[in-house]
């Protein structure tokens, strides 16, 4: 089987977010990048999917900057064989990045099936899967639990509000967003690590896939952080003086009834 | 020539050439063991160390039964040898003797001789007594044991019958001197020629024993007979020691780690050859102690056994086919289990070292297959992202010394000492208080000292004692970077995972300090009069012994004397403390283990703390600091006995 992943390479979760001076942006100086923690779900579920399928190759794309290349090489080391990375400025978004990521899958012989993380950490959006999908003219299902692979087409598990799950049938190819919970990712082994330094990286131009700045669609204009969490107020008094005091705050002050 | 010369002749050498072809195949499966050695330098040393612990018995006698029993069958052992060499001569050379050693010499020789007979038999007696009614858990169940015991036993009556019969039978000059063979030939027939045939069916009964001893020995745990001697001259010298390095830039290694028996050194297949399965390991083993699977003892035969049950593949020259080295006995769950506290190493009377085999196995299982507990992975994860096991950010690593007017290597470059914080005292709240208590030493005492700050990093040491050298080597690389660029010499630090990792470890990277742990630099300071504890504190303290303080570096003494010098103090000692100190549980990295199997380790050592009716558990790492505080707390004795650092108890002694 053909195998793609697409990976985005994301601050460290335990990373202390900056704004810039002048609020355009964060400060990504000290900034420890790390592949995408849902994107590992997908890596693992593509590995999973190869071994069980003599001769498949498990082929990682990314879209970003120069440093993204990090992220597939942590991919590669993981165990995938292949690795693509489209040059994007920083901070592109999902439109850009999903018509990036298909433009380099159009340019491959063949496909049968692309994962990728339900939504990055950094951003949050979760368009990605479903502007792939659309540009490639493929199903899309997200938010995926489990998947059960037949002939031409997957059943998958996914999550739905309230905790539910629901069965969803897919022809393939087609594009499945990875949730925590699919699977366990693997610790990359030593010697795939240093298998993963020696392979190469394809490297697209924007143009070379068919990207321009136009298909950047979300502008970001000012950055904020949220108010700094205040401390605890302990109310004092008898439980009726204290569920008035409680009601007050939380209409004078809190302003939420 | 006799007919006794010609029925000796092949029956000696068709045993001692079957013994040899035996021992010639056991040297083949160590020399086909391909993992790195120590270096083995310091002959003199070796020798000393070998003389007295091999002839002088010195660590068998640390456990005074087991010991007197071994060292009288082993003293008696090589004396009655020279007896049974003469018995072999004679055989050969009808009237052949030692006589010409002179008589008074050969009279002390056969006085002995005779003495060891008796005193061996003795010793074989108690050791039946011991296997067959005391029956110690450590000693387990052994059939070889009593074959070994049998052979023993039957060689003193063989030549105790044999002496007998010939002092009745030809009365020589040296008679009186064999004290107990001679009142036994009272009892002999008085028909000379009766008591000569006596004389020559239990000779030939001891001889036949010696060579069919001989026989079994190379199949038996017996082998330790051969092997001990070797085992104790190629034994790290030193107490402390490093981890092996691996060196990652030579591109001929493609194995890391054990993943088959004969990945490990030679030295690991003479320990485990050098094994007797005494059982004194065992004994002290936190793990085995709380019901899991490993036990140091069993480790060693299970390996012997593997190697075994693989030496056809093996002296055939097929590694390909030998078996992986985890197997039935040795599981995953055996080899997670130990917490490198290394009490077994310290108890061995014979210098196994177990936390070799064990280290070079989650080597393999790390780094070749990335098979470990579930929960080590983001362990690793925070390690190579944030440089701390823990789920904190690294640039949050300095925020614990915020307000303290703590300086930092840029503020304070000439800092007479480096504070070498650790991951604990940076990120966990109760350490943190530790950190600052020493801290607040330091200035009390007047020492000029600075942190690395957010430059600092985990040492490493919880990746490489979990089997991740690549990850470890990543980290100290980086730090001795750090350290090198601020041409820090001299470096204090309240861990001692760190102070080990530091002092013993960062040399093979390049990264030479002088590490003090410091209880070490605090007793400095308070033996040069800088630190004068004043204040009284009126508890009750007991010390719980840190492994990689205590059996790793031999500081012992330190923390009891800083305990000791507090006016109104009354110190109390646990039972098992110093060398034979029971583990907190979280060395080897089972700080950041689920602990699923048994009981946890750090009730059971709480509960020896509880027994010393102290107030105060007095601890010296920030890891045993965790597991006696959450001991305490889960036997709700929170408001009776609290758990406090050395120093912190210090600080608090002076104003």
């Amino acid at each position: 089987m053909n195998i793609y992943v697409c990976v985005k390479q994301v601050p460290d979760t335990e990373t202390k977010i900056k704004i810039l001076p002048d609020k355009s942006g964060i400060d990504l100086s000290g900034v420890k990048w790390i592949l995408s923690p849902y994107d590992e779900f997908a890596i693992e579920e593509a590995l999973r999917l190869k071994e069980k399928n003599a001769g498949s190759t498990v082929t990682v794309v990314s879209v970003g900057p120069e440093r993204a290349k990090e992220a597939i090489r942590t991919a590669l080391a993981m165990g995938a064989d292949n690795g693509i990375l489209v040059d994007a400025p920083e901070g592109a978004d999902g439109a850009l990045a999903a018509k990036a990521a298909a433009g380099a899958i159009k340019k491959e012989p063949q496909v049968d099936i692309i994962f990728t993380g339900k939504e990055a950490i950094d951003d949050g959006a979760a368009q990605f899967s479903q502007f792939l999908a659309k540009n490639l003219n493929y199903p899309c299902v997200t938010v995926v639990l489990g998947i059960e692979y037949g002939p031409g087409k997957v059943q998958c598990r996914r999550e739905v509000e309230g905790g539910a799950v629901e069965m969803v049938e897919a022809t393939l190819p087609a594009v499945l967003a990875a949730q925590k919970g699919l699977n366990e990712p693997r610790y990359a082994s030593l010697p795939n690590i240093m298998k993963a330094k020696k392979k190469e990286i394809k490297t697209y131009s924007q143009a070379d896939v068919g990207v321009s700045a136009s298909d950047q669609k979300v502008r970001l204009k000012n950055f904020e952080l949220p108010p700094p969490k205040q401390a605890g107020k302990k109310i004092a008094g008898d439980i009726a003086t204290q569920a008035k005091e409680l009601a007050r705050l939380l209409r004078e002050e809190a302003k939420v009834i | 020539m006799t007919w006794q010369t010609w029925l000796f002749l092949p029956v000696f050498f068709g045993a001692m050439g079957y013994s040899l072809l035996q021992i010639r195949r056991l040297g083949k499966l160590m020399k086909a063991s391909t993992g790195k050695t120590r270096v083995m330098d310091e002959m003199g040393a070796r020798v000393r160390e070998t003389l007295i612990n091999v002839l002088g018995q010195k660590a068998v006698l640390r456990d005074k039964k087991a010991g007197i029993m071994h060292a009288t069958i082993f003293w008696g052992f090589l004396i009655i040898t020279l007896g049974t060499l003469e018995q072999f001569v004679s055989t050969l050379v009808e009237g052949a003797n030692f006589e010409f050693l002179g008589s008074s010499i050969y009279q002390a020789l056969v006085f002995f001789q005779d003495f060891f007979t008796v005193a061996v038999l003795l010793a074989v007696g108690y050791a039946f007594y011991v296997r067959l009614v005391v029956r110690p858990e450590r000693l387990g169940k052994s059939k070889d044991a009593l074959k070994i015991l049998a052979f023993t036993g039957g060689l003193m009556v063989s030549i105790l019958l044999m002496n007998a019969f010939h002092l009745a039978g030809t009365q020589p000059w040296f008679a009186s001197a064999m004290i107990f063979s001679n009142l036994l030939s009272g009892l002999a027939p008085s028909d000379p020629s009766i008591c000569m045939a006596g004389y020559t069916f239990f000779k030939w009964i001891h001889m036949i024993l010696v060579l069919g001893f001989a026989m079994y020995i190379p199949h038996s745990k017996h082998l330790h007979v051969l092997a001990a001697g070797p085992n104790t001259f190629f034994k790290t010298l030193t107490v402390e020691k490093g981890m092996q390095k691996i060196d990652f830039e030579d591109e001929t290694l493609t194995q890391y780690g054990a993943a088959k028996v004969t990945d490990l050194s030679w030295k690991d297949t003479l320990d485990t050859f050098a094994c007797t399965e005494c059982g004194r390991c065992q004994d002290l083993c936190p793990a085995w102690n709380t019901q899991k699977p490993l036990s140091p003892k069993a480790i060693i035969s299970d390996l012997k056994k593997n190697l075994l049950r693989n030496q056809a593949a093996i002296l055939s020259g097929k590694i390909e086919d030998v078996t992986p080295v985890i197997d039935d006995n040795v599981t995953e769950d055996v080899i997670w289990a130990c917490t490198s506290c290394r009490a077994c190493e310290v108890a061995c009377p014979v210098f196994i070292e177990q936390t070799d085999k064990i280290y070079a196995i989650r080597r393999n299982l790390v780094l070749m297959e990335s098979r470990f507990p579930a929960e080590v992975q983001n362990v690793f994860k925070n390690m190579e992202n944030n440089a701390t096991p823990w789920a904190f950010s690294a640039s949050d690593r300095a925020n614990w010394s915020q307000g303290l007017s703590i300086p930092t290597i840029q503020a304070n470059p000439n800092a007479e000492v480096l504070l070498w914080v650790g991951c604990a005292g940076s990120y966990d709240d109760r350490n943190k208080k530790v950190v600052t208590a020493f801290a607040s030493l330091l200035k009390k005492a007047g020492v000029s000292f600075a942190i690395l700050g957010n430059e600092e990093k985990c040492t490493g040491d919880p990746a490489r004692r979990i089997g991740n050298e690549y990850l470890f080597q990543t980290l100290a690389k980086s730090n001795i970077e750090t350290l090198n660029r601020h041409q820090i010499k001299t470096i204090v630090t309240s861990c001692p995972h760190c102070f080990n990792t530091l002092k013993n470890e960062y040399p093979d990277f390049g990264g030479k300090y002088q590490v003090f742990h410091h209880s070490q630099y605090l007793v400095r300071l308070m033996n040069t009069g800088r630190l004068k504890p004043a204040k009284n504190f009126d508890e009750t303290v007991t010390y719980h012994d840190s492994c990689y303080l205590g059996r790793w570096n031999s500081v012992y003494e330190q923390p009891r004397s800083l305990i000791s010098a507090i006016p109104s103090a009354h110190f109390v000692e646990m039972t098992q403390n110093r060398e034979k100190g029971m583990c907190c549980g979280a060395g080897g990295g089972r700080m950041w283990m689920e602990e699923k199997i048994g009981k946890s380790i750090n009730i059971v050592r709480t509960e020896q703390a509880i027994a010393t009716k102290a107030t105060v558990v007095a601890s010296a790492c920030p890891f045993c600091m965790t597991m006696l505080t959450d001991g305490v707390k889960a036997k709700d004795l929170q408001s009776k006995m609290k758990v406090m650092d050395v120093a912190e108890i210090l600080d608090q002694s002076i104003s």
